[in-house]
């Protein structure tokens, strides 16, 4: 099992890592021969929350070498804020807050290698940095994040929550916005209404027998699914079916989530460019978080939470 | 707890009898949140006037707000729509022109500041700090003295004024067992926040009425930070306040053995310790002194403390003792009218005092 990769784009590995952090303190890695999965699907997390993300490998490393018996894929399981610690010191423009840079150590890192290596027995997943400090001197910083690897079989048994279609896709307001106002219901109430319709309305709503509130965002975006290339599979050919139908555009569609699970999501407002909310009703909300730009298609963070059962509504 | 009345979603078919919006909410949430330390709150819609909040505590403290008409970018209170069930209609002390109802007061605070900008930017007690007993012979303006009172509120208003987003409201009530309707929104372009809060029978509300007639002691503070700043310095671990006042003639330092007659005195007492006060007859900072014979109440420490917010966002405060030891004090809070200009609002609190047996 080898696997060895320069990382060129730290800042967006950071943002990524940065958003999962929050979510969960360990997470999964899965590198294969094309891409780089970072995965939470931990059952303990608040109202079922589930991180899939994807990112090519092209858009972050060099030199990217990988090779094992599973078909040259490699999942392992790590600390979160261990992997954050290494990705903060590998660059000083990885964390952009002005905070941060106070404290990381003022080299510029030449060349970021990440590699699969063990030490003293431990598996670990290694960071070497060289660089030049202001003095002019080679400096060569190591991180070392202690990893676990999962065996083939455990691996192949992670798969994406599956998930009927959804009936709408629509562009997310500013994430901190919306962090402010769900903030304000957290103490109103459990279960948070999510509604959306394909004339661009977005509603997040309370009922409770205190106080019903409903805050409405008009003239969202209604992205087409051909947008986000990297969305589940086979469903190229229902989305001509879909088109097909044409569904009534003002027609609400509404999922119910656990408040926390929701605002567990809106803490990634540190990352998210774009961000895309697809319901499937009554049944799960899923939302792309797109780090960068869409363009760019530098990553994704891919949030599932399944919908609560809730006797009000 | 008074029967739930609310019916869901009847009110957009009803038509109101009260619609009042206003384009900036921040002083209304204010008054409110002066008196914010229960979540039960009692609110009054009158026609001609405005609307009165009160909340009370341990049927001895009793905070009320008003905010007046005048305040309100508009105001419409349709007599005619009132719709009240038969049995209340024929109830002999019916008023026409007023509905009250209980509300839950925290819930209805947090609608307000449903986008984060409902609140006052207003100081802190530790800008009070800064604050010096101005000597004779300084030549400072009252309006400075104010303005560097509280720094924040004025100065940053006035330079950020236009960046900082507003959240404007308009509130509706169709009549008793329907929800309070709020409809919030920042701008045009962004989104609409529409609430139904509950709202209940209102219990008969605790009195406390002041008779004028038999004020001992009026006191009107020059500006709200001399009383703060000596509520603010007394530590928490305090329980009973201590309000001695003497009349202007009998004023008298402590002499071979003969204690003190202070002119007006604050003290606090707790477990750890006391703490005095004492006020000078100074004009600047007791702006109207009227004492017609000795007084000394004590109240409990925590309820005194309750009126710190409404303190820290009022410019004047008002301090009046009736002879048998009822409190009140009146804080000035200053709103802006639709139109320009300032308009007062008020907030008041009543306390009884403690049994002067069991105070002593």
């Amino acid at each position: 099992m080898r696997f060895r990769a320069t990382i060129e784009n730290a800042p967006i590995f950071y943002r990524l890592i940065q958003a999962v952090e929050k979510l969960q303190k360990k997470c999964i890695m899965k590198f294969t021969e094309t891409e780089m999965h970072v995965i939470c699907n931990d059952d303990a997390n608040e109202g079922g929350i589930q991180v899939w993300s994807v990112v090519k490998v092209d858009t972050m490393f060099t030199s990217y070498r990988i090779q094992s018996n599973a078909n040259n894929a490699i999942t392992l399981t790590l600390s979160t804020e261990a992997l954050l610690s290494a990705l903060r010191s590998s660059s000083s423009s990885a964390s952009s807050s002005s905070v941060a840079a106070a404290i990381i150590p003022s080299y510029d890192a030449d060349e970021v290698v990440m590699k699969l290596a063990k030490k003293n027995e431990q598996a670990v997943l290694s960071f070497e940095m060289y660089g030049m400090s202001r003095s002019g001197r080679r400096v060569r910083v190591a991180h070392d994040v202690r990893i676990d690897v999962m065996r083939p079989a455990e691996s192949d048994k992670l798969h994406e929550p599956r998930c009927p279609d959804p009936e709408v896709h629509v562009l997310l307001p500013p994430l901190l916005k919306i962090r402010t106002i769900v903030e304000r219901l957290r103490p109103l109430s459990d279960v948070l209404a999510l509604r959306a319709n394909n004339s661009g309305i977005l509603q997040l709503s309370i009922n409770t027998d205190t106080v019903k509130l409903e805050t409405q965002w008009v003239k969202c975006g209604n992205p087409s699914m051909a947008k986000h290339e990297i969305a589940q599979n086979d469903e190229n050919d229902d989305a001509e079916d879909i088109l097909l139908n044409k569904p009534d555009p003002d027609k609400m569609f509404c999922v119910l989530v656990s408040i926390r699970s929701f605002l567990k999501f809106l803490n990634s407002h540190v990352v998210s460019a774009t961000t895309i909310l697809c319901l499937c009703h009554n049944h799960c909300a899923i939302l792309y978080v797109y780090i960068g730009e869409i363009a760019d298609a530098g990553g994704v963070l891919t949030y599932y939470i399944p919908t609560v059962i809730d006797g009000d509504e | 707890m008074s029967q739930l009345m609310s019916q869901p979603s009847q009110s957009d078919k009803a038509k109101p009898l009260l619609t009042a919006s206003v384009h900036d909410v921040r002083y209304f949430a204010s008054l409110l949140r002066g008196i914010g330390f229960s979540n039960r709150a009692s609110m009054r819609f009158t026609a001609g006037s405005g609307i009165t909040v009160t909340v009370e505590e341990a049927r001895t403290l009793l905070a009320t707000s008003y905010v007046y008409a005048d305040h309100f970018d508009e105001w419409a209170f349709d007599v005619d729509n009132l719709q009240a069930a038969p049995s209340q209609l024929s109830a002999p002390d019916f008023d026409r022109h007023a509905t009250s109802f209980e509300i839950p007061l925290n819930t209805l605070l947090e609608c307000l500041n449903i986008f984060g900008t409902a609140n006052m930017s207003s100081s802190s007690s530790t800008g009070s700090k800064h604050k010096q007993w101005r000597r004779a012979d300084d030549a400072s303006d009252d309006e400075r003295g104010d303005d560097a009172r509280r720094p924040n509120a004025n100065r940053i208003d006035q330079h950020f004024g236009g960046n900082e987003k507003r959240t404007s409201m308009r509130l509706t009530y169709a009549g008793p067992g329907y929800p309070l309707t709020l409809v919030l929104a920042e701008d045009s372009s962004g989104p609409t926040t529409t609430c139904e809060i509950s709202t209940f029978d209102s219990e008969p509300n605790l009195e406390l009425p002041f008779d004028a007639e038999q004020t001992a002691l009026k006191i009107i503070f020059k500006s709200s930070f001399w009383l703060r700043d000596a509520l603010s310095e007394l530590d928490p671990s305090c329980e009973k306040i201590t309000l001695i006042a003497n009349p202007v003639a009998d004023v008298q330092s402590a002499h071979r053995g003969i204690p003190a007659k202070p002119l007006f005195r604050i003290q606090g007492t707790g477990a750890f310790g006391s703490t005095e006060m004492d006020y000078p007859n100074d004009r600047e900072v007791l702006e109207t002194f009227e004492c017609s014979r000795s007084v000394s109440f004590s109240y409990r420490f925590a309820h005194i403390s309750r009126t710190l917010r409404a303190l820290q966002n009022s410019t004047k405060t008002s301090l009046r003792l009736e002879q048998e030891g009822l409190l009140s004090l009146q804080f000035l809070v200053p709103v802006p009218r639709p139109r320009g200009g300032m308009s007062d609002s008020f907030i008041e609190f009543r306390c009884l005092a403690l049994d002067d047996d069991v105070a002593q």
